[in-house]
């Protein structure tokens, strides 16, 4: 949780509420974060930390593992309207990559807005795709891999 | 902790559960609620348990 919560502001200029969700009571994520936390990101974790005892909201997204009585790792992106846009789900072993949750963020934000798909691996600024009938089978002439 | 008894799969493109937790806030404790959050993006994170690394 603490490389989200290094980059927090970049969320929070998205206007991106965050929440961090583990079968631990509150008083444990009062503890974690006052003794590792916050010395591994300057104020500690900025986001709720929400208390799951239980597994019941991780049995609700699927992400309830009965055997080791945990959640594992799932990220859901919601949007404005309470609807899951995103989500991606690892076992323990893996972290998390913080750039990719961010640049799907601008995209569907991006496409929220403008109504206009993004294309493979689209950052700002780059071209996004006007949906129409000319653009069947001419998706080449408009895109190429990499752009 | 209560929770909206809801079943079914979860998708991308249909609405997310709704929900109730206990947090832990910046040095406080608060019950944040899925549905209070209409109007914002948000982003649910899950991770197997506290101490370890995400």
């Amino acid at each position: 949780m603490a490389s989200v919560a290094a980059r927090y502001d970049e969320l929070k200029d998205l206007d991106v509420e965050v929440f961090s969700c583990s079968v631990d009571s509150q008083y444990t994520h009062k503890i974690w974060q006052e003794h590792e936390l916050s010395k591994m990101v300057p104020g500690g974790v900025p986001y709720p930390m929400l208390s799951d005892t239980g597994g019941k909201i991780g049995r609700l997204f699927g992400v309830y593992d009965d055997k080791g009585g945990v959640n594992v790792r799932g990220r859901f992106l919601i949007d404005p309207d309470g609807v899951i846009q995103a989500m991606e789900v690892l076992t323990p072993p893996v972290g998390r990559n913080f750039g990719e949750l961010a640049r799907q963020v601008k995209a569907f934000q991006h496409v929220r807005k403008t109504g206009q798909p993004t294309p493979a691996g689209w950052e700002p600024g780059k071209k996004s795709l006007k949906p129409s009938p000319d653009l069947v089978g001419n998706v080449w002439k408009e895109w190429k891999i990499g752009e | 902790m209560s929770c909206a008894e809801e079943s079914g799969r979860i998708m991308v493109g249909q609405e997310a559960p709704d929900f109730e937790a206990d947090a832990f806030v910046k040095g406080g404790f608060k019950k944040i609620k899925l549905s209070d959050y209409r109007g914002k993006w948000v982003v649910l994170c899950f991770y197997p348990g506290d101490f370890t690394f995400v």
